[in-house]
This record gives structure tokens, C-alpha cells and sequence, in this order.
């Protein structure tokens, strides 16, 4: 079965269209082809329309289709506070130290809880009833391996994992790892729970686009190696905070993703591989005022606005 | 511990050891301390073949072998890999350890790194004791986690009282302080038992007739 398709120009916020040709007609075709124009405005108004509904600040979506190489870029250059989707970048600069052979995934690492703030040095520890992760907490004086910090820090978001393996690889190689790569978008400044620097404004920051670029080098297996790359992707598979992204996909759909979220900010980030076709890379960042609801639901209606306008299928109810 | 017991572990003279061994442990080389005083590291060390005689191998009645080398990825590499070394001191270490033992009278835990580690590991910047195998950093005793001032403070001052000699890091956060573990340490220990293959005075001295 062959798909054809062919590009023909940009258009709208450097939304890229498609026109789909085929030898024979395709049952698979609604999967395979691009959205048309008029599809991507609608879900411009779509989203206008939800931003404004939902109460958020502010809502960034952008999207990369690796089937038809559309992209779908809503105020996809604005920088968020990153919030836990940092965890991607860390998990690059992990690999990276591995791809270079300063690590392997089955080295030990001491767990300690005591790390430096980015202001001024002083100790500060993260909170276990912080912390969505208990596993690592409990192996405090103990060791674990790199590799299973590495699933912590991503499947269950454990903010000790993280700065445990931030601490071991360094700021400079996640930061040259993104540089190297030519991820623009990612600015990791320091760990996580670091309080004395979030009163001082020392944060890290993330783009929509950002978080699509570092998403689709994984996904496309250009991070380091095609086995390193499955390997990161197969820690993102196994993201356990399910309430975003995939929340309103059918079942079938898998979904790679990094979830963030602190008092203002929710985000979420990830691969989404609809079946019988190529994924599709999708980061929605947004920001709400502290004492803002709905934020999940508003993420879930955004992923499911995109899935339905990418594969041209409805999808109802749960999924 | 019969009277046909033997200690199980091998006596290696460090400066006999391969180059990549000798570059990590240093053996017998001076190196400075945190006041800036030069200090002798060992020359002796028992070989261990492999984690199982780690594992095996009971240096006291409550202390193995393998509680003293749990080292992780910032260990010099050379070190991490079977056979691996320890300064022949640490038998005199895990004896102090089980006074305190009985002092506390319950387990006594101690941390990935926080006993025995080279003066190559990313951690031990000037001299440490712990590159003597006479120091021993204590996470956890019993169920009571030692990462504030009153439970480092009540058990630093039973290790001085049951270890006669014995120092332990004062709590805080500054530089050469400790907040989240006890440290004791019998300072810097050299030992040299029975069976060393050679003078350490670093010169091969004649036997005198008997």
C-alpha cells in the first residue's frame, strides 16, 4: 500500500500544509492525510475559544506529526516555568553521560538527600510528603541504579531521583546536550524543590517548542543512538500520571509523555502513537492562577482536539 | 572464631599492584587534610576476590565486609571492578564499631560511601580517613534516621564514650560539618599486620640472624 504525499507551502503561524495522494484509494487514508487549512484555523478558534473558557493564563500548544510533517504552533515560542517536564532534559543529559561512557544505566548511586541551592550553596532537601515518589525516599543511605532513578524521575516525577541524577551529571552537560543537539527552548538552570532560588527567580524554563524538539530527537531516534533513543522512550512510556495527554485517546493509543505541575503551571508533553500510523509529538504548556480548576480536563481537551484533527477520526466519551 | 581460624583475605602490598590499581589507592603517598597537614596513606590491603567473600567475610560479630565498600559510580573506576581493596585498618575500625554496636544496642547502619573509599573518589577531596578504612559515615540506627541536630548530637557523644580515641564530625551545615549523618572516624590509622610482605619503612630490609 502506498501513501503519497506531497508538500506545498506554509501557512498560519508556520503551520505546514499537505496535500495527500494516492495510487489507490486507502482505508487507512483519513490516518495518513494532512489537515487541510481550514482544519488547522478551526482549532486555532478551537483553542482561542478553551483559553478563554478554562480561565488559564495563558495555553501554548505546538505539535509535530512525523506521518505528514505538519506542525501546529500556538504561542509556541512563549517560555513557562518548567516545572517537572525539566525531568526530560535531566533524562537527556543522564543519556548523554552514558552515550559518552561516563555512565552506565546499571552504575549505583549513593541516595542522599542533601543538595545545593542554586543561589548561594546553602544545603535544602526534598520533602517526601513533596515528593510523589516514596520508593526512592526509602532508599536513603542506600544505592540505586542509574537506570532505575532514571524511571522514578520520569514515571512517577520522584523530585530526589531528579536531583540526585542532576547532581551527578551537572547542569553544563544537560545544558550541552540540548546545545549539541540543536534544542532551542530548554533552559535548565537548577534541581527541583530548590525554594531559596524560586524566591530569587532562578528557574527553569521551557517552550512549547522546546519540549517538541527534545521529544522528537527521542522519538525519530536521533538522541545520541537509535538503542538510546528506544531506551529513553521506553522510561517516558512508563509515565504513570495519565490525567493529561492520553486522558481523553482511545485505549489503544500509547503515549510517551512527561507530565509538570506546580502552583500556577500545568503541563504536558509526549509522544503519541495513534495505530496505524506514525506518531505525532505534542507539548501543551499552560498557566493558571493558583487557585485555578480544571487544568487536567483542559490539557485532555486539548490533546483530544489534536488527535481527532490528525487522524480525522471522532473519538467519544472516554475513549 | 576457632583456634583453626584463618582470616580469609589476601595481604597486598599496594605498590605492587597494577598501575591503574596503585594510580587510584596511592598507596603510601602523602596527601594533605582539610588544615593542611600532610598525612601517609596506607600501603596495606586486604584483597577481596569478589562481593561474595565480601559478603562472607565478618569482621566482627555485627559488621561484614561488604557494609565497608559500598562505593557507587564516583568511585575511580579501577576500584570498582573484583578484586577490589581495602586498608588493612578496617578490621580495627569494625572492632571500634562493635562497642558502639553494643552501646546502642540495636542494627547500625552504615552509608553508600561512608566507609571505605579511595582518595580518587569524587567525594573525598582532601585527605579523609575514610581512605585509611578508619572511618565510617552512620545514615541510620535502629529505626532512627540520623539527619537532625539531637539524634546526630545524643549519638556522636555515645561513639566518643564507647570508641576511647574516636572523633566525630560536629552537626551543621558549613564545611566540615555533617547534617544528615554521623561521622566517626579513629583518625589517621596505619596498620601493618602480621604477614605484610614487606618492611613499611619502603625499603627491603635484611633479615637479622636470629
Amino acid at each position: 500500500m502506498t501513501i503519497q504525499a506531497a508538500f506545498v507551502g506554509s501557512d498560519h503561524d508556520g503551520t505546514r500544509l499537505a496535500r495527500v495522494g494516492g495510487e489507490m484509494p486507502s482505508p487507512l487514508a483519513q490516518y495518513n492525510a494532512a489537515p487541510r487549512a481550514e482544519a488547522l484555523d478551526a482549532l486555532h478558534l478551537r483553542l482561542d475559544s478553551l483559553e478563554r473558557k478554562s480561565g488559564a493564563r495563558s495555553l501554548a500548544v505546538a505539535v509535530y506529526d512525523t506521518q505528514t510533517e505538519v506542525s501546529f504552533r500556538r504561542h509556541a515560542d512563549r517560555w513557562f516555568h518548567a516545572a517537572s517536564t525539566i525531568k526530560v532534559a535531566i533524562l537527556l543529559g543522564v543519556y548523554a553521560s552514558i552515550h559518552h561512557g561516563w555512565l552506565l544505566p546499571h552504575s549505583r548511586l549513593h541516595v542522599r538527600n542533601r543538595f545545593h541551592s542554586a543561589v548561594d550553596g546553602q544545603p535544602f532537601r526534598v520533602l517526601a510528603d513533596r515528593d510523589a515518589n516514596s520508593e526512592v525516599h526509602e532508599s536513603i543511605g542506600k544505592m540505586m541504579r542509574i537506570s532505575e532513578l532514571a524511571l522514578h524521575m520520569i514515571a512517577t516525577s520522584s523530585n530526589l531521583a531528579t536531583n540526585l541524577l542532576l547532581d551527578l551529571v551537572g547542569l553544563d552537560t544537560v545544558q550541552r546536550a540540548l546545545d549539541d543537539l540543536g534544542v532551542d527552548g530548554i533552559d535548565i538552570r537548577r534541581g527541583v524543590e530548590d525554594e531559596r532560588a524560586f524566591e530569587h527567580g532562578i528557574n527553569n524554563r521551557v517552550s512549547a517548542d522546546g519540549l517538541v524538539q527534545l521529544l522528537r530527537l527521542i522519538a525519530e531516534e536521533r538522541a545520541f543512538s537509535p538503542e538510546l533513543s528506544r531506551e529513553m522512550l521506553g522510561i517516558l512510556h512508563a509515565q504513570e500520571f495519565r490525567n493529561g495527554i492520553p486522558a481523553r485517546l482511545p485505549r489503544a493509543v500509547r503515549v510517551a509523555h512527561k507530565t509538570g505541575e506546580i502552583s500556577t503551571i500545568a503541563h504536558d508533553a509526549g509522544v503519541v502513537y495513534p495505530p496505524n500510523r506514525k506518531p505525532y509529538v505534542i507539548a501543551i504548556l499552560t498557566e493558571w492562577s493558583p487557585e485555578a480548576a480544571g487544568r487536567s480536563a483542559t490539557i485532555a481537551e486539548v490533546s483530544h482536539a489534536v488527535y481527532e484533527l490528525l487522524t480525522g477520526t471522532e473519538v467519544r466519551g472516554n475513549g | 572464631m576457632g583456634e583453626a581460624y584463618r582470616f580469609p583475605l589476601r595481604i597486598v602490598d599496594g605498590l605492587r599492584l597494577e598501575k591503574p590499581i596503585r594510580d587510584a589507592l596511592l598507596p603510601a603517598r602523602v596527601v594533605y587534610d582539610e588544615d593542611g597537614l600532610p598525612r601517609k596513606l596506607p600501603r596495606y590491603f586486604y584483597e577481596i576476590p569478589s562481593w561474595e567473600h565480601a559478603m562472607s567475610t565478618q569482621l566482627s560479630d555485627n559488621f561484614a565486609l561488604w557494609e565497608f565498600i559500598q562505593t557507587d559510580v564516583r568511585e575511580a573506576a579501577p576500584l570498582r571492578a573484583f578484586p577490589r581493596y581495602v586498608p588493612c585498618a578496617i578490621t580495627l575500625l569494625a572492632l571500634s564499631l562493635e562497642r558502639f554496636r553494643e552501646a546502642v544496642d540495636t542494627f547500625v547502619h552504615i552509608a553508600a560511601n561512608g566507609g571505605y573509599r579511595s582518595p580518587r573518589h569524587a567525594m573525598s577531596g582532601p585527605a579523609t580517613p575514610h581512605s585509611w578504612g578508619t572511618a565510617v559515615n552512620i545514615y541510620r540506627i535502629g529505626d532512627v534516621f540520623l539527619d537532625d541536630r539531637e539524634s546526630i548530637e545524643r549519638y556522636a557523644a555515645m561513639a566518643r564514650q564507647s570508641i576511647p580515641g574516636a572523633w566525630t564530625r560536629p552537626f551543621g551545615t558549613s564545611k566540615g560539618q555533617t547534617d544528615d549523618h554521623l561521622h566517626v572516624d579513629l583518625g589517621y590509622v596505619l596498620s601493618m599486620p602480621r604477614g605484610a610482605p614487606e618492611d613499611h619503612l619502603g625499603f627491603n630490609a635484611e633479615r637479622r640472624a636470629s
